[in-house]
C-alpha cells in the first residue's frame, strides 16, 4: 500500500479551477447542488463544457468522452461542486450515455449523441411504475409492434423532471408470455409524442422534480429501441452497475460540510458561538470523521472500479447505504444547527423570490437548507433503497 | 402506579380522538394548511367548547381544574391528527405562565377568557441566541414613569398570530430575576412578522422598540413561573409526539400489508418486520418518558424535575425522528409526497425538536446537572 497522493492529479485539480476560475462565467457558479439544476443552466452549463472539450466527463475517448480515470472524474466532480457550478443532466450522463455508447447502432448515435454534447436535449429516466418499484421486472407498461412502431401503454411514476425533459428512457414489456425479465425492452421516446401526459407529484422538500407519466397509445418508431427486443433486462443491469464511486455524492456532502462551519462560527448561543458548544463541537467532529472514512471509501471503491476488480459492487452498495445515511445526518445536522429558524419553512429554492415580501430572519442564509434535509429522506430510497441493497450486500459477500 | 386511564380520563381521551377522526381528516387538514392562517378560528372554538382549552386550569379562574395528564392525553390525540391550533402555544405555554406567575388580578380577568377561547395570549420568551431556554434574556425593559419600555426581539413565538395580547421575558437592568410583561399585541412600536413552520404552524418574529408598557402589566414570577410553564409545553410536545409516533406506525404497518412487490405484500420481509419493531420499541421507550416525565412533575424537587424534563424533550424528540424517518423509509416513493400523509409527521417531529430548546441542548443541559451533581460527591 502506498498513501501518496498521485502527483499527477493534484496538477489535473490545477486544471480544472483554472478552467473554472476562468472561463466559467460567474453567474454559473455558486448555485445549490442537491438537486438537477434548472433546464436552462444545465443547457447553458452542458455548451461551456462541450466547448472545453468537456462535454462527456465521464466516457471514454473512444465515445467522445473525456477518458479521465475514475480518481480524475472524482475531482473534477469535487471541484464542480466547490465551485457550486450548475449539474449536468445527470440521466443522460451518468446512465443512459454509457447505455447508447455500449449498445446503440450508429444510426441512434448519430440522432442523440450531437444534441446531448451541445446541451440541447434533456432526458427522463422512466422505470419505475405505481405497482413496480424495488421490483422493477414487474413492471407493466405495454409496448406492442404495429408496423413499424411501437404502441406504448401504461404508467410510469416517480419520473424525476419529466415535465424539463425532450426525451424519456423507458422500460416496457413487449412480450407479456416469457418470464418476467425476458420481456422488457428498452425505448428511447420523444416526450413530444402525442399521447404522452406529465403530472407533477410535490414532494415533501416543497418543490416539483417528480412526476406521473401517462402513455396513451403512444406510437413510438420501431427504430427507437436499444438492443434487441427482449434485451431490455440486461441493459437495464448494465445500467444500475455503473459509477459506484459517486454514488455517495461526496462532493455535495463535502459542501454542506463547509456551510456547517460557516454556521458554527457565526451563529450564536447563549453568549457563545455555536462551536463554544462542547455538544456541537462533539457532533461536528463525528462528523468530520465520517465524512473523511466515506472519502477514503470513494477513493477505494474508486481503485476497484478502474481495476474492473467486482468487488467494487458490493462496496458500492455499502458506500451507497452510508453515503446516503451520512447525506441524511449533515443535512438534518445543518438544519439543527440554524436553531429555532431551522424550524422555518423559507420561500421555495426554485421559485423567485417577491420582491415586495421582507425577507424572513436569516432567510439568505438558511433558504433551501431544510428542503435538501426533506430531500436527502429519499436518497436512501431512489436508486435501490437500503433494504434492498443490504440484502446484495449479503447475497453478494456471503452467498445468504 | 396506575397506567390505567380512569373513567374521565378515558372519556377526555375518546372525544378527543373522536373529533380528530371526523374534523381532522388528512384532506381537511392539507386544506386548513392550505389556508396559511394556521388553523381555523371555528376549530379553537369547538375546542373551548368542549372544555380542551381549560381542561388544567384552576377552577377559580374558569377551569376545569384537571392536571398535566389531562393535558398530555388531549395532545397526544392531536400529535396523532397533525393539528396546527396552537394548542401548545396558546392553551399551554401563555396559559400555564399566566397561571403559574400571574398576579390575581390578571389571573381572574384573563384566564377566563382564555379558558372560553374568546381571546388568545402568546408567550414570548425564545429569542434567536436562547434557542428555547428562557434563561438567556437579552431583550430590555427600562423602567419609565409609566412603567417599562421595551427593546429587542423575539423569535418563534407560537400560536402569536390571531393572539390579542403576548407574555414577554425580559431584563430589567440591575434585576436578578427575569420579568414577565403582559404587551397589547397592537402595541406602538411592535413589528410582528408573521411566518409558516414545516409543520404548516405559524409563528411570529417580534421586533419591540420602545414599546410602552404599564407598570400593572407585569407579572407576578419571573424564571420560575416560566420554567412551571415549560414543563407543562415539554410534556404536551412529547404526548404530541408519541401521538404522531403511534399514527406514523399504524400507517405504516397498514402499508406493510397491502403494499405488494416480488409478489407478496412487503410485510414478509424480515427486514421490514425487524424495522417497525424498533420503531414500535422505539415509541413505546419514549411514552414510558413521557411517563417519567408526568411523573416527576407530580413527585420530584425542581432540579430532578428540570433534568427529567430535558431528558424527556431529547430522548422523545430523538424518538420520533427516527420513527417518523422510518415511516416514510418504508413507504418508498410515496412517503416522499406531499399529498401522501406520512411525510407530515417526519416534519412535526422536526419542527418539534428545534422548539423549546433542541435535543443538543437539552441533553448538554442534563449532562451539566450531572456534573455537578457527581462532582459534589
Ligand atoms: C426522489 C425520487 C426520485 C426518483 N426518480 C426516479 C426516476 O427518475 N425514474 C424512475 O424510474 N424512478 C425514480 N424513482 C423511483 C425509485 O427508484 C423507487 O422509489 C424505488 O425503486 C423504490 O420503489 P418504491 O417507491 O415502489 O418502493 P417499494 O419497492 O414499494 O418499497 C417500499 C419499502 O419496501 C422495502 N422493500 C421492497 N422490497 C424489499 C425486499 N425485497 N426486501 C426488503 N425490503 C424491501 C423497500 O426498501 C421500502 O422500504 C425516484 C424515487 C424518488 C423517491
Amino acid at each position: 500500500m502506498d498513501f501518496h497522493p498521485d502527483p499527477s492529479l493534484a496538477s489535473f485539480r490545477q486544471e480544472v479551477r483554472q478552467f473554472l476560475q476562468t472561463q466559467v462565467p460567474a453567474d454559473l457558479k455558486g448555485q445549490p447542488r442537491s438537486t438537477r439544476s434548472t433546464r436552462e443552466q444545465v443547457m447553458r452549463w452542458q455548451k461551456v463544457l462541450n466547448a472545453h472539450g468537456w462535454g462527456a466527463p465521464y466516457w471514454a475517448k473512444k465515445d467522445g468522452g473525456t477518458g479521465w480515470s475514475v480518481p480524475q472524474i472524482l475531482v473534477f466532480d469535487d471541484e464542480c461542486a466547490a465551485a457550486g457550478t450548475p449539474t449536468q443532466d445527470p440521466f443522460v450522463q451518468k446512465l443512459l450515455g454509457p447505455v447508447l455508447n455500449e449498445f446503440a447502432t450508429p444510426e441512434q448515435k448519430a440522432e442523440h449523441m450531437p444534441a446531448v454534447f451541445n446541451g440541447e436535449r434533456l432526458w427522463c429516466q422512466g422505470f419505475s411504475e405505481p405497482g413496480s418499484g424495488s421490483d422493477l421486472a414487474s413492471l407493466r407498461t405495454r409496448a406492442e409492434l404495429d408496423g413499424d412502431h411501437y404502441v406504448v401503454n401504461g404508467q410510469k411514476i416517480w419520473t424525476s423532471y419529466a415535465h424539463e425533459s425532450d426525451w424519456i428512457f423507458l422500460l416496457v414489456r413487449t412480450n407479456p408470455e416469457v418470464k418476467k425479465q425476458a420481456g422488457i425492452s428498452f425505448l428511447l421516446v420523444d416526450m413530444k409524442t402525442p399521447g404522452i401526459t406529465v403530472r407533477p407529484i410535490r414532494s415533501i422538500d416543497d418543490s416539483h422534480h417528480l412526476n406521473e407519466t401517462f402513455f396513451d397509445n403512444v406510437r413510438v418508431p420501431a427504430k427507437n429501441l436499444v438492443g434487441a427486443e427482449g434485451a431490455g433486462w440486461s441493459i437495464t443491469k448494465f445500467l444500475l452497475n455503473n459509477e459506484h464511486a459517486t454514488t455517495a455524492d461526496l462532493p455535495v456532502q463535502k459542501r454542506y460540510m463547509q456551510q456547517l462551519r460557516q454556521l458554527a462560527t457565526t451563529q450564536r448561543v447563549g453568549g457563545e458561538l455555536l462551536i463554544d458548544q462542547p455538544e456541537f463541537a462533539l457532533k461536528l467532529a463525528r462528523l468530520d470523521a465520517e465524512v473523511q472514512a466515506i472519502g477514503m471509501m470513494v477513493q477505494r471503491v474508486a481503485a476497484m472500479e478502474q481495476e474492473h476488480n467486482p468487488a467494487s459492487h458490493t462496496l458500492g452498495s455499502m458506500l451507497k447505504i452510508r453515503g446516503t445515511e451520512l447525506q441524511q445526518k449533515i443535512s438534518e445536522c445543518l438544519v439543527e444547527a440554524l436553531g429555532d429558524y431551522g424550524a422555518v419553512a423559507y420561500p421555495d429554492p426554485h421559485e423567485d423570490l417577491d420582491p415586495a415580501q421582507p425577507l424572513l430572519p436569516l432567510q439568505e442564509v438558511a433558504r433551501g437548507m431544510a428542503n435538501n434535509m426533506f430531500f436527502h429522506r429519499a436518497s436512501t430510497i431512489y436508486g435501490g433503497t437500503s433494504e434492498v441493497q443490504r440484502s446484495i450486500i449479503a447475497k453478494m459477500l456471503f452467498q445468504l | 402506579m396506575d397506567f390505567n386511564l380512569n373513567s374521565e380520563q378515558q372519556l377526555l381521551q375518546d372525544s378527543v380522538r373522536r373529533y380528530v377522526d371526523k374534523a381532522y381528516s388528512f384532506e381537511a387538514r392539507t386544506a386548513l394548511v392550505n389556508a396559511k392562517q394556521g388553523g381555523s378560528t371555528g376549530n379553537w372554538a369547538i375546542f373551548a367548547e368542549n372544555g380542551w382549552l381549560m381542561a388544567a386550569l384552576p377552577e377559580e379562574y374558569g377551569g376545569l381544574g384537571g392536571s398535566l395528564i389531562d393535558t398530555a392525553l388531549i395532545a397526544q390525540e392531536l400529535g396523532r391528527g397533525l393539528v396546527i391550533e396552537p394548542y401548545l402555544g396558546c392553551a399551554v405555554l401563555a396559559a400555564q405562565t399566566l397561571a403559574a406567575g400571574g398576579t390575581a388580578a390578571q389571573k381572574e380577568r384573563l384566564l377566563p377568557l382564555l379558558a372560553d377561547g374568546s381571546q388568545r395570549i402568546a408567550l414570548a420568551y425564545s429569542e434567536p441566541a436562547s434557542r428555547g431556554m428562557p434563561e438567556t434574556v437579552s431583550l430590555r425593559a427600562e423602567r419609565d414613569a409609566n412603567g417599562y419600555v421595551l427593546q429587542g426581539r423575539k423569535s418563534l413565538v407560537l400560536g402569536a398570530v390571531g393572539a390579542q395580547q403576548f407574555i414577554v421575558s425580559a431584563q430589567v437592568s440591575g434585576a436578578k430575576d427575569i420579568t414577565l410583561l403582559l404587551v397589547d399585541a397592537n402595541s406602538a412600536g411592535l413589528k410582528r412578522q408573521a411566518m409558516p413552520l414545516h409543520d404548516g404552524t405559524w409563528v411570529e418574529e417580534l421586533t419591540f422598540d420602545g414599546v410602552q408598557v404599564g407598570a400593572d402589566n407585569v407579572l407576578n414570577g419571573g424564571l420560575a413561573a416560566l420554567r412551571a410553564s415549560l414543563a407543562h409545553g415539554i410534556v404536551t410536545q412529547c404526548a404530541e409526539l408519541v401521538g404522531a409516533m403511534e399514527k406514523t406506525i399504524e400507517l405504516t404497518a397498514e402499508y406493510l400489508k397491502t403494499r405488494q412487490q416480488f409478489g407478496v405484500a412487503i410485510g414478509n420481509f424480515q427486514a421490514l418486520q425487524h424495522r417497525i419493531a424498533d420503531m414500535a420499541a422505539e415509541m413505546e421507550v419514549a411514552r414510558s418518558m413521557l411517563h417519567a416525565a408526568l411523573a416527576s412533575v407530580e413527585n420530584d424537587d425542581d432540579a430532578t424535575r428540570q433534568k427529567t424534563l430535558s431528558a424527556a424533550k431529547a430522548l422523545v424528540c430523538r424518538a420520533a425522528k427516527f420513527v417518523c424517518g422510518q415511516g416514510i423509509q418504508l413507504h418508498g416513493g410515496i412517503g416522499m409526497t406531499e399529498e401522501y400523509q406520512v411525510g407530515h409527521y417526519y416534519k412535526r417531529a422536526i419542527v418539534a425538536d428545534l422548539l423549546l430548546g433542541g435535543s443538543d441542548r437539552h441533553e448538554a443541559a442534563c449532562a451539566a446537572a450531572l456534573q455537578s451533581e457527581l462532582r459534589a460527591r
